[in-house]
Protein backbone atom coordinates (compact mmCIF):
# COMPACT_ATOMS: atom_id res chain seq x y z
CA UNK A 1 0.00 0.00 0.00
CA UNK A 2 1.48 3.29 -0.97
CA UNK A 3 2.21 5.65 1.81
CA UNK A 4 2.08 2.98 4.47
CA UNK A 5 5.78 3.27 4.97
CA UNK A 6 5.58 6.92 6.02
CA UNK A 7 2.78 6.08 8.38
CA UNK A 8 4.08 3.03 10.13
CA UNK A 9 7.81 2.92 9.81
CA UNK A 10 8.71 5.46 12.42
CA UNK A 11 6.60 3.78 15.05
CA UNK A 12 8.92 0.86 15.32
CA UNK A 13 12.11 1.95 13.67
CA UNK A 14 12.20 5.71 13.74
CA UNK A 15 14.66 6.00 16.59
CA UNK A 16 17.11 3.63 14.95
CA UNK A 17 16.82 5.31 11.59
CA UNK A 18 17.63 8.62 13.21
CA UNK A 19 20.57 7.05 14.95
CA UNK A 20 21.98 5.50 11.83
CA UNK A 21 21.65 8.75 9.93
CA UNK A 22 23.61 10.43 12.68
CA UNK A 23 26.30 7.80 12.40
CA UNK A 24 26.37 8.20 8.67
CA UNK A 25 27.10 11.86 9.13
CA UNK A 26 30.24 10.82 10.93
CA UNK A 27 31.75 9.00 7.98
CA UNK A 28 35.10 10.33 6.84
CA UNK A 29 34.80 13.04 4.23
CA UNK A 30 37.05 13.85 1.32
CA UNK A 31 38.79 16.47 3.43
CA UNK A 32 39.53 13.87 6.10
CA UNK A 33 40.99 11.55 3.50
CA UNK A 34 43.17 14.33 2.15
CA UNK A 35 44.51 14.91 5.66
CA UNK A 36 45.16 11.23 6.21
CA UNK A 37 46.98 10.85 2.94
CA UNK A 38 49.45 13.52 3.96
CA UNK A 39 50.47 11.80 7.19
CA UNK A 40 54.02 10.65 7.47
CA UNK A 41 53.68 8.07 10.22
CA UNK A 42 50.96 6.01 11.82
CA UNK A 43 51.09 8.26 14.87
CA UNK A 44 50.07 11.22 12.69
CA UNK A 45 47.23 9.09 11.34
CA UNK A 46 46.07 8.42 14.87
CA UNK A 47 46.11 12.12 15.70
CA UNK A 48 44.06 12.94 12.61
CA UNK A 49 41.55 10.24 13.36
CA UNK A 50 41.04 11.71 16.81
CA UNK A 51 39.41 14.77 15.27
CA UNK A 52 36.85 12.63 13.44
CA UNK A 53 34.00 10.55 14.70
CA UNK A 54 36.50 7.88 15.67
CA UNK A 55 37.73 9.92 18.57
CA UNK A 56 40.10 8.25 20.93
CA UNK A 57 39.50 4.73 19.78
CA UNK A 58 43.19 4.09 19.64
CA UNK A 59 43.87 5.59 23.04
CA UNK A 60 44.30 2.26 24.77
CA UNK A 61 46.74 0.90 22.30
CA UNK A 62 50.34 0.62 23.41
CA UNK A 63 53.27 1.36 21.18
CA UNK A 64 54.18 0.51 18.56
CA UNK A 65 51.08 1.23 16.55
CA UNK A 66 50.54 -1.27 13.74
CA UNK A 67 48.09 -1.43 10.90
CA UNK A 68 46.48 -4.57 12.25
CA UNK A 69 45.74 -2.82 15.56
CA UNK A 70 44.03 0.01 13.73
CA UNK A 71 42.02 -2.50 11.74
CA UNK A 72 40.98 -4.39 14.85
CA UNK A 73 39.86 -1.29 16.71
CA UNK A 74 37.82 -0.01 13.77
CA UNK A 75 36.12 -3.35 13.41
CA UNK A 76 35.31 -3.39 17.12
CA UNK A 77 33.70 0.01 16.82
CA UNK A 78 31.59 -1.05 13.84
CA UNK A 79 30.49 -4.23 15.58
CA UNK A 80 29.54 -2.28 18.67
CA UNK A 81 27.31 0.01 16.62
CA UNK A 82 25.81 -2.88 14.68
CA UNK A 83 25.01 -4.84 17.82
CA UNK A 84 23.38 -1.80 19.32
CA UNK A 85 21.12 -1.37 16.30
CA UNK A 86 20.31 -5.03 16.24
CA UNK A 87 19.48 -5.31 19.90
CA UNK A 88 17.08 -2.41 19.74
CA UNK A 89 15.31 -3.52 16.60
CA UNK A 90 11.85 -4.96 16.17
CA UNK A 91 10.38 -7.06 13.40
CA UNK A 92 10.76 -6.93 10.48
CA UNK A 93 13.95 -4.98 10.96
CA UNK A 94 15.45 -7.69 13.16
CA UNK A 95 14.96 -10.29 10.44
CA UNK A 96 16.61 -7.87 8.07
CA UNK A 97 19.56 -7.65 10.42
CA UNK A 98 19.72 -11.42 10.64
CA UNK A 99 19.86 -11.58 6.88
CA UNK A 100 22.69 -9.10 6.91
CA UNK A 101 24.71 -11.20 9.29
CA UNK A 102 24.18 -14.36 7.24
CA UNK A 103 26.86 -13.31 4.85
CA UNK A 104 29.47 -13.22 7.61
CA UNK A 105 28.09 -16.36 9.15
CA UNK A 106 28.69 -18.21 5.91
CA UNK A 107 32.35 -17.24 6.04
CA UNK A 108 32.64 -18.32 9.66
CA UNK A 109 30.92 -21.65 9.08
CA UNK A 110 33.10 -22.42 6.10
CA UNK A 111 36.14 -21.61 8.18
CA UNK A 112 35.04 -23.90 11.02
CA UNK A 113 34.10 -26.69 8.64
CA UNK A 114 37.42 -26.58 6.87
CA UNK A 115 39.16 -26.59 10.24
CA UNK A 116 37.19 -29.64 11.34
CA UNK A 117 37.98 -31.38 8.07
CA UNK A 118 41.65 -30.80 8.61
CA UNK A 119 41.33 -32.13 12.15
CA UNK A 120 42.52 -28.88 13.56
CA UNK A 121 41.39 -27.49 16.89
CA UNK A 122 38.17 -25.60 16.41
CA UNK A 123 38.79 -23.51 19.48
CA UNK A 124 41.58 -21.48 17.89
CA UNK A 125 39.45 -20.73 14.90
CA UNK A 126 36.76 -19.15 17.01
CA UNK A 127 39.03 -16.24 17.68
CA UNK A 128 39.44 -15.68 13.97
CA UNK A 129 35.79 -15.68 13.06
CA UNK A 130 34.20 -12.47 11.90
CA UNK A 131 32.45 -10.93 14.90
CA UNK A 132 29.39 -9.85 12.90
CA UNK A 133 28.81 -13.46 11.95
CA UNK A 134 28.62 -14.89 15.41
CA UNK A 135 25.85 -17.27 16.14
CA UNK A 136 24.77 -18.23 19.59
CA UNK A 137 26.10 -21.76 19.73
CA UNK A 138 29.47 -21.06 18.27
CA UNK A 139 31.28 -22.02 21.44
CA UNK A 140 29.40 -25.28 21.50
CA UNK A 141 30.95 -26.03 18.17
CA UNK A 142 34.08 -27.13 20.05
CA UNK A 143 32.36 -30.26 21.11
CA UNK A 144 31.70 -31.28 17.55
CA UNK A 145 34.46 -33.72 16.84
CA UNK A 146 33.66 -34.78 13.33
CA UNK A 147 32.57 -32.70 10.38
CA UNK A 148 29.11 -34.25 10.45
CA UNK A 149 28.54 -33.21 14.06
CA UNK A 150 29.63 -29.73 13.14
CA UNK A 151 27.29 -29.80 10.20
CA UNK A 152 24.34 -30.73 12.39
CA UNK A 153 25.22 -28.05 14.92
CA UNK A 154 25.36 -25.49 12.15
CA UNK A 155 22.06 -26.59 10.66
CA UNK A 156 20.31 -26.39 13.98
CA UNK A 157 21.79 -23.22 15.35
CA UNK A 158 22.04 -20.92 12.41
CA UNK A 159 19.60 -19.61 9.87
CA UNK A 160 21.85 -21.04 7.20
CA UNK A 161 20.00 -24.34 6.96
CA UNK A 162 17.97 -23.54 3.86
CA UNK A 163 21.08 -22.42 2.02
CA UNK A 164 22.74 -25.73 2.66
CA UNK A 165 19.80 -27.64 1.28
CA UNK A 166 20.23 -26.13 -2.10
CA UNK A 167 23.81 -27.06 -2.58
CA UNK A 168 24.74 -30.29 -0.99
CA UNK A 169 24.23 -33.06 1.42
CA UNK A 170 26.39 -34.12 4.27
CA UNK A 171 28.15 -36.78 2.26
CA UNK A 172 29.61 -34.46 -0.26
CA UNK A 173 31.20 -32.36 2.46
CA UNK A 174 34.61 -33.84 1.99
CA UNK A 175 34.96 -33.77 -1.73
CA UNK A 176 33.56 -30.36 -2.33
CA UNK A 177 36.15 -27.69 -2.62
CA UNK A 178 35.74 -25.19 0.17
CA UNK A 179 35.66 -22.17 -2.11
CA UNK A 180 32.98 -23.68 -4.33
CA UNK A 181 30.93 -24.45 -1.22
CA UNK A 182 31.33 -20.91 0.06
CA UNK A 183 30.18 -19.43 -3.23
CA UNK A 184 27.23 -21.77 -3.52
CA UNK A 185 26.06 -20.87 -0.04
CA UNK A 186 26.44 -17.20 -0.81
CA UNK A 187 24.38 -17.57 -3.98
CA UNK A 188 21.47 -19.17 -2.06
CA UNK A 189 21.79 -16.51 0.60
CA UNK A 190 21.64 -13.62 -1.87
CA UNK A 191 18.58 -15.06 -3.57
CA UNK A 192 16.82 -15.57 -0.25
CA UNK A 193 17.68 -12.04 0.88
CA UNK A 194 16.40 -10.64 -2.39
CA UNK A 195 13.11 -12.50 -2.00
CA UNK A 196 12.71 -11.24 1.53
CA UNK A 197 13.18 -7.65 0.46
CA UNK A 198 10.80 -8.06 -2.46
CA UNK A 199 8.12 -9.56 -0.22
CA UNK A 200 8.54 -6.80 2.28
CA UNK A 201 7.55 -4.36 -0.41
CA UNK A 202 7.47 -0.63 0.03
CA UNK A 203 10.48 1.61 -0.05
CA UNK A 204 12.70 -1.14 1.28
CA UNK A 205 12.11 -3.19 -1.82
CA UNK A 206 12.64 -0.17 -4.03
CA UNK A 207 15.97 0.57 -2.44
CA UNK A 208 17.35 -2.85 -1.54
CA UNK A 209 16.40 -4.85 -4.61
CA UNK A 210 18.56 -2.85 -7.04
CA UNK A 211 21.46 -3.01 -4.59
CA UNK A 212 21.13 -6.78 -4.26
CA UNK A 213 20.69 -7.24 -7.97
CA UNK A 214 23.87 -5.32 -8.55
CA UNK A 215 25.65 -7.49 -5.96
CA UNK A 216 24.44 -10.64 -7.75
CA UNK A 217 25.62 -9.46 -11.16
CA UNK A 218 28.87 -8.24 -9.75
CA UNK A 219 29.56 -11.67 -8.30
CA UNK A 220 28.76 -13.25 -11.64
CA UNK A 221 31.23 -11.00 -13.44
CA UNK A 222 34.00 -11.41 -10.88
CA UNK A 223 33.63 -15.18 -10.64
CA UNK A 224 33.82 -15.36 -14.43
CA UNK A 225 36.90 -13.17 -14.53
CA UNK A 226 38.69 -15.09 -11.80
CA UNK A 227 37.87 -18.49 -13.22
CA UNK A 228 39.69 -17.91 -16.49
CA UNK A 229 42.61 -20.27 -16.51
CA UNK A 230 41.53 -22.37 -13.55
CA UNK A 231 40.06 -25.83 -13.39
CA UNK A 232 36.56 -24.54 -12.78
CA UNK A 233 34.41 -25.87 -15.61
CA UNK A 234 31.75 -23.80 -17.30
CA UNK A 235 28.88 -25.69 -15.71
CA UNK A 236 30.41 -25.46 -12.28
CA UNK A 237 30.89 -21.75 -12.86
CA UNK A 238 27.30 -21.27 -13.95
CA UNK A 239 26.08 -23.02 -10.83
CA UNK A 240 27.73 -20.31 -8.74
CA UNK A 241 26.00 -17.34 -10.40
CA UNK A 242 23.22 -15.86 -8.28
CA UNK A 243 20.13 -15.63 -10.44
CA UNK A 244 18.41 -12.68 -8.82
CA UNK A 245 20.34 -10.09 -10.77
CA UNK A 246 19.55 -8.10 -13.88
CA UNK A 247 21.60 -10.44 -16.02
CA UNK A 248 18.79 -12.94 -15.74
CA UNK A 249 19.03 -16.41 -17.24
CA UNK A 250 20.10 -15.16 -20.66
CA UNK A 251 22.97 -13.03 -19.57
CA UNK A 252 24.22 -15.63 -17.14
CA UNK A 253 24.26 -18.29 -19.81
CA UNK A 254 26.23 -16.03 -22.11
CA UNK A 255 28.59 -15.20 -19.30
CA UNK A 256 29.20 -18.87 -18.59
CA UNK A 257 30.37 -19.29 -22.18
CA UNK A 258 32.84 -16.44 -22.00
CA UNK A 259 36.49 -17.40 -22.14
CA UNK A 260 38.23 -14.08 -21.82
CA UNK A 261 37.73 -10.49 -20.84
CA UNK A 262 36.65 -9.29 -24.28
CA UNK A 263 33.82 -11.81 -24.48
CA UNK A 264 32.73 -10.77 -21.02
CA UNK A 265 32.66 -7.15 -22.14
CA UNK A 266 30.46 -8.04 -25.08
CA UNK A 267 27.97 -9.68 -22.75
CA UNK A 268 27.93 -6.54 -20.62
CA UNK A 269 27.30 -4.39 -23.70
CA UNK A 270 23.75 -5.72 -23.82
CA UNK A 271 22.97 -4.14 -20.48
CA UNK A 272 23.23 -0.42 -20.46
CA UNK A 273 23.92 -0.33 -16.73
CA UNK A 274 27.03 -2.45 -16.97
CA UNK A 275 28.35 -1.27 -20.30
CA UNK A 276 30.03 1.89 -18.98
CA UNK A 277 31.38 0.02 -15.99
CA UNK A 278 33.26 -2.55 -17.97
CA UNK A 279 34.52 0.09 -20.33
CA UNK A 280 36.00 2.06 -17.47
CA UNK A 281 38.37 -0.78 -16.71
CA UNK A 282 41.90 0.25 -17.51
CA UNK A 283 44.75 -1.93 -18.73
CA UNK A 284 47.21 -3.60 -16.46
CA UNK A 285 48.20 -2.05 -13.19
CA UNK A 286 47.98 1.57 -14.27
CA UNK A 287 44.23 1.76 -14.71
CA UNK A 288 41.41 0.67 -12.50
CA UNK A 289 40.68 -2.97 -12.16
CA UNK A 290 37.20 -4.41 -12.56
CA UNK A 291 36.93 -4.80 -8.81
CA UNK A 292 37.70 -1.13 -8.22
CA UNK A 293 35.04 -0.10 -10.71
CA UNK A 294 32.48 -2.31 -9.02
CA UNK A 295 33.43 -1.02 -5.58
CA UNK A 296 32.85 2.55 -6.75
CA UNK A 297 29.46 1.64 -8.15
CA UNK A 298 28.49 -0.09 -4.92
CA UNK A 299 29.48 2.95 -2.88
CA UNK A 300 27.43 5.20 -5.15
CA UNK A 301 24.35 3.05 -4.72
CA UNK A 302 24.80 2.86 -0.99
CA UNK A 303 25.08 6.62 -0.64
CA UNK A 304 21.92 7.04 -2.74
CA UNK A 305 20.05 4.80 -0.32
CA UNK A 306 20.20 7.59 2.22
CA UNK A 307 18.28 9.93 -0.02
CA UNK A 308 15.07 8.06 0.76
CA UNK A 309 13.43 7.69 4.10
CA UNK A 310 11.46 5.01 5.93
CA UNK A 311 13.23 1.92 4.78
CA UNK A 312 15.57 -0.71 6.21
CA UNK A 313 18.11 -0.23 3.49
CA UNK A 314 19.83 2.57 5.37
CA UNK A 315 21.24 0.07 7.83
CA UNK A 316 22.62 -2.12 5.10
CA UNK A 317 24.05 0.88 3.28
CA UNK A 318 25.61 2.27 6.44
CA UNK A 319 27.33 -1.02 7.31
CA UNK A 320 28.70 -1.40 3.81
CA UNK A 321 29.92 2.18 3.71
CA UNK A 322 31.62 1.78 7.06
CA UNK A 323 33.36 -1.34 5.85
CA UNK A 324 34.59 0.46 2.77
CA UNK A 325 35.85 3.26 4.97
CA UNK A 326 37.71 0.73 7.09
CA UNK A 327 39.31 -0.71 3.99
CA UNK A 328 40.30 2.77 2.85
CA UNK A 329 41.89 3.72 6.15
CA UNK A 330 43.77 0.43 6.38
CA UNK A 331 45.01 0.91 2.82
CA UNK A 332 46.29 4.40 3.58
CA UNK A 333 47.86 3.15 6.80
CA UNK A 334 49.64 0.33 4.95
CA UNK A 335 50.96 2.71 2.32
CA UNK A 336 52.29 4.98 5.04
CA UNK A 337 53.87 2.25 7.10
CA UNK A 338 55.48 0.58 4.09
CA UNK A 339 56.58 3.91 2.66
CA UNK A 340 55.10 3.00 -0.69
CA UNK A 341 53.15 6.12 -1.48
CA UNK A 342 52.72 5.77 -5.22
CA UNK A 343 49.28 4.24 -4.96
CA UNK A 344 48.12 5.89 -1.78
CA UNK A 345 45.30 7.67 -3.59
CA UNK A 346 43.75 4.45 -4.82
CA UNK A 347 41.20 4.36 -2.04
CA UNK A 348 37.53 4.55 -2.95
CA UNK A 349 36.16 8.00 -2.08
CA UNK A 350 32.82 7.86 -0.38
CA UNK A 351 31.41 11.29 0.24
CA UNK B 1 111.74 -21.68 18.36
CA UNK B 2 109.30 -24.43 17.66
CA UNK B 3 109.59 -26.29 20.88
CA UNK B 4 107.12 -29.01 19.92
CA UNK B 5 108.34 -31.37 17.32
CA UNK B 6 112.07 -31.16 17.34
CA UNK B 7 113.64 -33.92 15.40
CA UNK B 8 116.66 -35.31 17.15
CA UNK B 9 119.37 -35.49 14.54
CA UNK B 10 122.97 -36.02 15.04
CA UNK B 11 124.50 -32.72 13.95
CA UNK B 12 126.61 -33.73 11.05
CA UNK B 13 127.11 -32.53 7.51
CA UNK B 14 125.07 -35.37 6.02
CA UNK B 15 122.20 -34.58 8.27
CA UNK B 16 122.32 -31.10 6.86
CA UNK B 17 122.03 -32.35 3.27
CA UNK B 18 119.14 -34.56 4.16
CA UNK B 19 117.45 -31.61 5.78
CA UNK B 20 117.96 -29.57 2.65
CA UNK B 21 116.16 -32.17 0.52
CA UNK B 22 113.27 -32.34 2.89
CA UNK B 23 113.07 -28.60 2.85
CA UNK B 24 112.75 -28.59 -0.93
CA UNK B 25 109.92 -31.11 -0.83
CA UNK B 26 108.09 -29.18 1.78
CA UNK B 27 108.45 -25.99 -0.19
CA UNK B 28 106.76 -27.53 -3.25
CA UNK B 29 103.98 -28.75 -1.05
CA UNK B 30 103.60 -25.34 0.39
CA UNK B 31 103.33 -23.75 -3.04
CA UNK B 32 100.57 -26.12 -4.03
CA UNK B 33 98.69 -25.28 -0.89
CA UNK B 34 99.11 -21.60 -1.64
CA UNK B 35 97.60 -22.12 -5.08
CA UNK B 36 94.63 -23.89 -3.56
CA UNK B 37 94.19 -21.03 -1.14
CA UNK B 38 94.25 -18.52 -3.99
CA UNK B 39 91.62 -20.42 -5.97
CA UNK B 40 89.38 -20.61 -2.94
CA UNK B 41 89.83 -16.91 -2.22
CA UNK B 42 88.89 -16.04 -5.79
CA UNK B 43 85.68 -18.05 -5.57
CA UNK B 44 85.03 -16.50 -2.19
CA UNK B 45 85.17 -12.98 -3.58
CA UNK B 46 82.84 -13.91 -6.44
CA UNK B 47 80.32 -15.34 -4.03
CA UNK B 48 80.56 -12.27 -1.82
CA UNK B 49 79.74 -9.99 -4.75
CA UNK B 50 76.80 -12.16 -5.71
CA UNK B 51 75.51 -12.16 -2.15
CA UNK B 52 75.52 -8.38 -2.01
CA UNK B 53 73.64 -8.14 -5.32
CA UNK B 54 71.10 -10.74 -4.30
CA UNK B 55 70.47 -9.11 -0.94
CA UNK B 56 69.77 -5.74 -2.56
CA UNK B 57 67.39 -7.40 -5.02
CA UNK B 58 65.80 -9.23 -2.10
CA UNK B 59 65.01 -5.97 -0.37
CA UNK B 60 63.20 -4.70 -3.46
CA UNK B 61 61.29 -7.91 -4.06
CA UNK B 62 60.15 -8.21 -0.45
CA UNK B 63 58.94 -4.63 -0.51
CA UNK B 64 56.92 -5.29 -3.68
CA UNK B 65 55.50 -8.46 -2.22
CA UNK B 66 54.46 -6.80 1.05
CA UNK B 67 52.76 -4.03 -0.90
CA UNK B 68 50.90 -6.48 -3.12
CA UNK B 69 49.70 -8.15 0.09
CA UNK B 70 48.24 -4.82 1.19
CA UNK B 71 46.59 -4.42 -2.22
CA UNK B 72 45.08 -7.88 -2.07
CA UNK B 73 43.77 -7.28 1.43
CA UNK B 74 42.15 -4.04 0.23
CA UNK B 75 40.19 -5.81 -2.47
CA UNK B 76 39.63 -9.26 -1.12
CA UNK B 77 39.18 -8.62 2.56
CA UNK B 78 40.93 -10.74 5.13
CA UNK B 79 41.85 -14.05 3.54
CA UNK B 80 44.59 -14.98 5.98
CA UNK B 81 42.49 -17.56 7.82
CA UNK B 82 41.46 -19.21 4.56
CA UNK B 83 45.07 -19.49 3.50
CA UNK B 84 46.24 -20.90 6.81
CA UNK B 85 43.41 -23.40 6.90
CA UNK B 86 44.13 -24.85 3.51
CA UNK B 87 47.79 -25.52 4.07
CA UNK B 88 48.75 -29.13 3.49
CA UNK B 89 51.78 -30.10 1.46
CA UNK B 90 54.55 -27.84 0.38
CA UNK B 91 54.38 -26.84 -3.23
CA UNK B 92 57.90 -25.50 -3.62
CA UNK B 93 60.59 -27.89 -2.46
CA UNK B 94 64.36 -27.78 -2.34
CA UNK B 95 66.97 -30.28 -3.49
CA UNK B 96 70.54 -30.09 -2.22
CA UNK B 97 73.32 -30.71 -4.74
CA UNK B 98 77.08 -30.66 -4.33
CA UNK B 99 79.55 -28.51 -6.17
CA UNK B 100 83.32 -28.95 -6.03
CA UNK B 101 85.77 -26.06 -5.96
CA UNK B 102 89.47 -26.89 -5.61
CA UNK B 103 88.67 -29.90 -3.57
CA UNK B 104 86.10 -28.25 -1.31
CA UNK B 105 82.52 -29.51 -1.60
CA UNK B 106 79.95 -26.74 -1.49
CA UNK B 107 76.20 -27.34 -1.09
CA UNK B 108 73.87 -25.80 -3.68
CA UNK B 109 70.09 -25.60 -3.18
CA UNK B 110 67.79 -25.95 -6.12
CA UNK B 111 64.05 -25.43 -5.93
CA UNK B 112 61.37 -27.35 -7.81
CA UNK B 113 57.60 -27.26 -7.92
CA UNK B 114 55.47 -30.18 -7.01
CA UNK B 115 51.77 -30.64 -6.97
CA UNK B 116 48.99 -28.31 -8.02
CA UNK B 117 48.12 -24.93 -6.63
CA UNK B 118 45.65 -25.61 -3.84
CA UNK B 119 44.79 -21.93 -3.69
CA UNK B 120 43.60 -21.67 -7.26
CA UNK B 121 40.04 -20.83 -6.34
CA UNK B 122 40.75 -18.57 -3.37
CA UNK B 123 39.36 -15.14 -3.98
CA UNK B 124 36.96 -16.42 -6.58
CA UNK B 125 34.29 -13.97 -5.56
CA UNK B 126 36.54 -11.04 -4.93
CA UNK B 127 40.17 -10.14 -5.21
CA UNK B 128 41.22 -12.97 -7.51
CA UNK B 129 43.41 -10.79 -9.71
CA UNK B 130 45.23 -9.24 -6.80
CA UNK B 131 45.70 -12.63 -5.18
CA UNK B 132 47.24 -14.00 -8.35
CA UNK B 133 49.68 -11.09 -8.43
CA UNK B 134 50.43 -11.64 -4.76
CA UNK B 135 51.18 -15.31 -5.34
CA UNK B 136 53.55 -14.45 -8.16
CA UNK B 137 55.42 -11.86 -6.10
CA UNK B 138 55.90 -14.13 -3.15
CA UNK B 139 56.96 -17.02 -5.39
CA UNK B 140 59.68 -14.75 -6.75
CA UNK B 141 60.68 -13.85 -3.21
CA UNK B 142 60.94 -17.53 -2.26
CA UNK B 143 63.14 -18.30 -5.25
CA UNK B 144 65.47 -15.48 -4.34
CA UNK B 145 65.59 -16.67 -0.75
CA UNK B 146 66.61 -20.16 -1.86
CA UNK B 147 69.40 -18.72 -4.00
CA UNK B 148 70.55 -16.56 -1.13
CA UNK B 149 70.60 -19.57 1.18
CA UNK B 150 72.85 -21.48 -1.23
CA UNK B 151 75.21 -18.54 -1.54
CA UNK B 152 75.46 -18.02 2.18
CA UNK B 153 76.18 -21.65 3.02
CA UNK B 154 78.87 -21.70 0.34
CA UNK B 155 80.27 -18.52 1.82
CA UNK B 156 80.56 -19.99 5.29
CA UNK B 157 82.04 -23.29 4.08
CA UNK B 158 84.57 -21.54 1.88
CA UNK B 159 85.54 -19.26 4.70
CA UNK B 160 86.35 -22.24 6.91
CA UNK B 161 88.26 -24.00 4.15
CA UNK B 162 90.33 -20.94 3.38
CA UNK B 163 91.21 -20.40 7.01
CA UNK B 164 92.37 -24.00 7.37
CA UNK B 165 94.42 -23.92 4.20
CA UNK B 166 96.11 -20.68 5.10
CA UNK B 167 96.88 -21.95 8.55
CA UNK B 168 98.55 -25.00 7.04
CA UNK B 169 100.55 -22.88 4.62
CA UNK B 170 101.79 -20.63 7.36
CA UNK B 171 102.53 -23.51 9.64
CA UNK B 172 104.64 -25.29 7.10
CA UNK B 173 106.59 -22.19 6.26
CA UNK B 174 107.17 -21.53 9.85
CA UNK B 175 108.20 -25.09 10.63
CA UNK B 176 110.63 -25.46 7.79
CA UNK B 177 112.33 -22.18 8.33
CA UNK B 178 112.55 -22.83 11.97
CA UNK B 179 113.94 -26.29 11.59
CA UNK B 180 116.47 -25.20 9.05
CA UNK B 181 117.68 -22.42 11.17
CA UNK B 182 117.68 -24.54 14.25
CA UNK B 183 119.80 -27.23 12.71
CA UNK B 184 122.32 -24.80 11.35
CA UNK B 185 122.40 -23.10 14.65
CA UNK B 186 123.01 -26.32 16.52
CA UNK B 187 125.65 -27.37 14.05
CA UNK B 188 127.47 -24.14 14.39
CA UNK B 189 127.22 -24.07 18.11
CA UNK B 190 128.64 -27.53 18.43
CA UNK B 191 131.47 -26.77 16.10
CA UNK B 192 132.28 -23.72 18.12
CA UNK B 193 132.24 -25.69 21.31
CA UNK B 194 134.60 -28.28 19.91
CA UNK B 195 136.98 -25.60 18.84
CA UNK B 196 136.84 -23.96 22.22
CA UNK B 197 137.43 -27.27 23.93
CA UNK B 198 140.41 -27.99 21.77
CA UNK B 199 141.92 -24.63 22.41
CA UNK B 200 141.37 -25.00 26.07
CA UNK B 201 143.11 -28.35 26.28
CA UNK B 202 146.03 -27.09 24.27
CA UNK B 203 146.49 -24.15 26.52
CA UNK B 204 146.44 -26.28 29.56
CA UNK B 205 149.02 -28.53 28.14
CA UNK B 206 151.21 -25.55 27.39
CA UNK B 207 150.71 -24.28 30.86
CA UNK B 208 151.74 -27.51 32.43
CA UNK B 209 154.67 -27.92 30.23
CA UNK B 210 155.87 -24.55 31.23
CA UNK B 211 155.16 -25.30 34.83
CA UNK B 212 157.45 -28.23 34.47
CA UNK B 213 155.20 -30.75 35.82
CA UNK B 214 155.21 -33.95 34.09
CA UNK B 215 151.80 -34.02 32.51
CA UNK B 216 152.73 -36.53 30.00
CA UNK B 217 152.45 -40.03 31.16
CA UNK B 218 155.56 -41.77 31.94
CA UNK B 219 157.23 -42.72 28.75
CA UNK B 220 159.33 -45.68 29.39
CA UNK B 221 160.98 -45.38 26.09
CA UNK B 222 161.71 -41.76 26.39
CA UNK B 223 163.03 -41.63 29.86
CA UNK B 224 166.76 -42.09 30.25
CA UNK B 225 167.17 -42.24 33.86
CA UNK B 226 165.10 -43.56 36.61
CA UNK B 227 165.75 -41.89 39.87
CA UNK B 228 164.64 -44.74 41.90
CA UNK B 229 167.32 -46.94 40.56
CA UNK B 230 170.27 -46.66 42.93
CA UNK B 231 172.82 -48.43 40.94
CA UNK B 232 173.37 -47.63 37.40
Amino acid sequence: MLGSAELSFNVDHGYLEGLVRGCKAGLLTQQDYLNLVQCETLEDLKVHLQTTDYGNFLADQTNPLTVSKIDMEMRKKLCGEFEYFRNHSLEPLSTFFTYMTCGYMIDNVVLLLSGALQKKSVRDLLGRCHPLGRFSEMEAVNIAETPSDLFHAVLVETPLAPFFQDCMSENTLDELNIEVLRNKLYKSYLEAFHNFCKDHGDVTAEVMCPILEFEADRRAFIITLNSFGTELSRDAREALYPTCGRLGPEGLRLLAQAEDFEQMKRVADHYEVYKPLLEAVGDGSAGKSLEDVFYEQEVKMNVLAFSRQFHCGVFYAYTKLREQEMRNVVWIAECISQRHRTKINSYIPIL
Amino acid sequence: MSGKDRIEIFPSRMAQTIMKARLKGAQTGRNLLKKKSDALTLRFRQILKKIIETKMLMGEVMREAAFSLAEAKFTAGDFSTTVIQNVNKAQVKIRAKKDNVAGVTLPIFEHYHEGTDSYELTGLARGGEQLAKLKRNYAKAVELLVELASLQTSFVTLDEAIKITNRRVNAIEHELDEREREEFYRLKKIQEKKKILKEKTERELEKRKIAGEVTEPANLLAEEKDEDLLFE
